[in-house]
C-alpha cells in the first residue's frame, strides 16, 4: 500500500469553479482531504459597499450563475429588516415564484450531473432536457434565462401578466409528469440503489457540528429549512413539505433534491394560480433606509444563503457581508469521504452540489517516469457502476 | 432557552449594549465571556451559527457573531469589540463550533485579527499564494 495525494484544481474541467482539493489516499482508499478556497475571491463585499441598494442587487446576482435569485432575495431580505419593511402580496408571490422555478433548475442540474458522474448518462440527458422548459419560463417571466433582474428593495421589478400563466401551468404539468418519471425510474433502478446507498455517509451529528446546511443537512436528519423556520415572501401563505431524511449518504441526498424539486413544483403552481387572482401593485416605494443591521437569507437550492448589511443612513451599505451555503457545506467533505474507495470520492464531493461543471475527468498524476499513479476519477466511479450493474443483472 | 427574554435575564450584567429587534437580538460581550456565551447558545440553545461579519468601524475592529436558533427563527448576535488595532486579538470559538473555523480563519485573514485557540490559525483564502499579502486587507493597515 502506498500513501499518495490526488491534487484536484485548482484549475481543472472537473470542477466549475476554481477550488483545490487534495485527496490523500491509502491505496484506493480516501484518508483524509484537504481543501483550499481562494481563487475565485473577488471582493464582492468590498464593491458592494461603494454601490447603492440597487445596484447591489445586480452585483449580488452574479455571485453565482446558478444561484442568481437566491443572493439577491436574501440581500433585498436584509435591506428590507434594517427597517422591517413590508412588500405587496403580489409581489411576494413573484419572489418565491422565481425561487422556487430556480431550485427546479438548479436540482435538475445537480440530477444530470450525479447521473453522468456514475455513468447514467441518460439520467444526465432526461435531466437536463427537462431543466430547458424551466429556463423557458424564466424567460417567459423576466425576460432572461439566468441573472433575471427581478428583485428590488420593497418587492420585485417586473410582474407576471395574467394571460400569460395559463401556458406556463401548462409547461409546469409536462415538467411534473415527467418529473415523476425520473423520480420513480431513480427509485425503482436497483443498480442506483446499490451504487449510491451507504456511501459518503455524514452523519448528523458531523452535519450539526460542521453547520451544514440545506439538502447536505437535511440528508442526514438536521429539520433546517429557511422556507420553514423563518418564512418571508409567499412561503407563509403556500403549502409544502420540507424533505428530510436520515441515513446521510448520496442516495439520501439524491432523495431529498429529487423530492424537493416534486415540492417546488407544487409552490409554483400555487404562487401561479394565486398570480392569477391576486391584484395589486408589486413595490412599495421605499425612499430611505435608515441606520442599523439587517439579516437577510434565503434557503437557495444549496441551503442557507446568508447576507448581513449595516447601514448609516445613506443609499449604501457601510458593511455587505455574504455567505453562500458551500462555505459551510464543502468543509463536511473531510467527514463524509473519510474511510471510503477513491470510487466513491466523486461522486461524495459532488453530493454538496458545489457547483461543479459536467465535465468529463479528474487528475492524471504523473510520477518522476511518467507514468500515470492514479486513475482518472470518473473512470474509477463509473467503472464501479458497471461493476455493480454486471453483478446485479448478470 | 430558546425565549430571548429568558437569555436577557441569565446573561443580565454580563452583556453591554443590546439591541432587540423583531426576531433579531444584537448584543455586546466582553472576551472574557465570549466562550461561555457561544457554549450557552450552540450546546444549551441548540442554535447554529450562520457566519461570522468582522468590520472596521470608529471604534475599533468589531467581530459579530451570527447564531441562528432554526425552531424560532430568531437571530442572536454576539458582538465583540477589538480596541487594540495593533494586534487584535480574540478568543477562538472554533474549539466549541466546528463550522467557525473557515471563518475565523478568513476574518484573520483580511482584517488581521489573531484568534487565540484556533486549531488551523492558517490563511483561508492566500495559504498557497506564491505572494500572499503581509498585510491585513483592511484600510488602516496597522500590523
Amino acid at each position: 500500500m502506498t500513501k499518495t495525494t490526488i491534487p484536484v484544481g485548482p484549475f481543472h474541467p472537473l470542477l466549475e469553479e476554481a477550488e483545490f482539493f487534495k485527496i490523500h489516499v491509502d491505496g484506493e482508499t480516501v484518508t483524509g482531504i484537504d481543501v483550499d478556497i481562494g481563487y475565485m475571491h473577488r471582493g464582492h463585499e468590498y464593491i458592494s459597499e461603494g454601490k447603492t441598494f440597487t445596484q447591489s442587487i445586480f452585483l449580488v446576482e452574479r455571485i453565482c450563475g446558478i444561484c442568481s435569485t437566491s443572493h439577491p432575495i436574501a440581500f433585498v431580505h436584509a435591506v428590507e429588516d434594517v427597517d422591517n419593511v413590508d412588500i405587496p402580496v403580489r409581489a411576494a408571490y413573484i419572489r418565491t415564484l422565481i425561487g422556487e422555478l430556480e431550485r427546479i433548475h438548479s436540482h435538475l442540474l445537480w440530477l444530470g450531473l450525479a447521473g453522468h458522474f456514475i455513468g447514467y448518462d441518460t439520467l444526465w440527458m432526461w435531466a437536463w432536457r427537462y431543466r430547458e422548459p424551466v429556463l423557458d419560463i424564466f424567460e417567459t417571466i423576466t425576460g432572461n434565462r439566468n441573472h433575471y433582474g427581478m428583485m428590488r428593495v420593497g418587492g420585485v421589478a417586473r410582474d407576471v401578466a395574467p394571460e400569460a400563466v395559463p401556458p406556463l401551468l401548462e409547461t409546469l404539468d409536462m415538467i411534473e409528469r415527467k418529473m415523476d418519471m425520473i423520480a420513480k425510474a431513480a427509485a425503482d433502478d436497483p443498480v442506483l440503489k446499490t451504487r449510491l446507498k451507504g456511501v459518503g455517509i455524514l452523519s448528523r451529528q458531523a452535519a450539526v457540528d460542521y453547520c451544514a446546511v440545506g439538502p447536505t443537512a437535511r440528508a442526514s436528519g438536521v429539520s433546517i429549512d429557511v422556507r420553514k423556520d423563518e418564512p418571508r415572501d409567499a412561503y407563509g401563505l403556500v403549502d409544502f413539505k420540507s424533505i428530510v431524511l436520515d441515513g446521510g449518504d448520496v442516495y439520501g441526498k439524491l432523495v431529498v433534491r429529487v423530492l424537493e424539486t416534486v415540492e417546488s413544483i407544487k409552490i409554483v403552481r400555487q404562487c401561479l394560480e394565486k398570480l392569477k387572482t391576486t391584484p395589486g401593485t408589486i413595490l412599495n416605494d421605499v425612499k430611505e433606509i435608515s441606520a442599523g443591521e439587517g439579516i437577510g437569507r434565503y434557503e437557495a437550492p444549496r441551503g442557507e444563503v446568508f447576507h448581513y448589511v449595516r447601514t448609516d443612513g445613506s443609499n449604501r451599505p457601510v458593511r455587505h457581508k455574504v455567505r453562500a451555503p458551500s462555505y459551510m457545506n464543502i468543509p463536511t467533505c473531510a467527514a463524509s469521504c473519510k474511510g471510503i474507495p477513491l470510487a466513491d470520492a466523486l461522486i461524495t464531493l459532488a453530493a454538496i452540489d458545489p457547483c461543479y461543471c459536467c465535465t468529463e475527468r479528474a487528475i492524471h498524476v504523473v510520477d518522476g517516469r511518467g507514468s500515470r499513479v492514479a486513475a482518472d476519477l470518473i473512470r474509477l466511479s463509473r467503472e464501479k457502476t458497471d461493476r455493480l450493474r454486471r453483478e446485479l443483472h448478470g | 432557552m430558546p425565549d430571548k427574554d429568558e437569555f436577557l435575564r441569565h446573561w443580565a450584567g454580563r452583556i453591554g449594549r443590546t439591541i432587540d429587534k423583531e426576531g433579531r437580538l444584537y448584543f455586546e460581550v466582553a472576551a472574557e465571556n465570549l466562550l461561555e456565551v457561544v457554549q450557552c447558545l450552540s450546546r444549551t440553545m441548540g442554535c447554529r451559527l450562520s457566519t461570522a461579519t468582522a468590520m472596521e468601524m470608529y471604534r475599533g475592529l468589531e467581530v459579530l457573531y451570527h447564531f441562528s436558533h432554526d425552531p424560532t427563527g430568531r437571530y442572536f448576535c454576539p458582538r465583540l469589540v477589538l480596541t487594540d488595532l495593533e494586534d487584535p486579538k480574540a478568543p477562538s470559538i472554533a474549539p466549541v463550533v466546528k463550522g467557525a473555523e473557515w471563518i475565523e480563519r478568513e476574518m484573520s485573514e483580511l482584517l488581521g485579527i489573531t484568534f487565540v485557540g484556533h486549531p488551523q490559525p492558517e490563511r483561508l483564502l492566500t495559504r498557497d499564494h506564491p505572494k500572499a499579502p503581509r498585510q491585513p486587507l483592511r484600510r488602516r493597515r496597522t500590523k
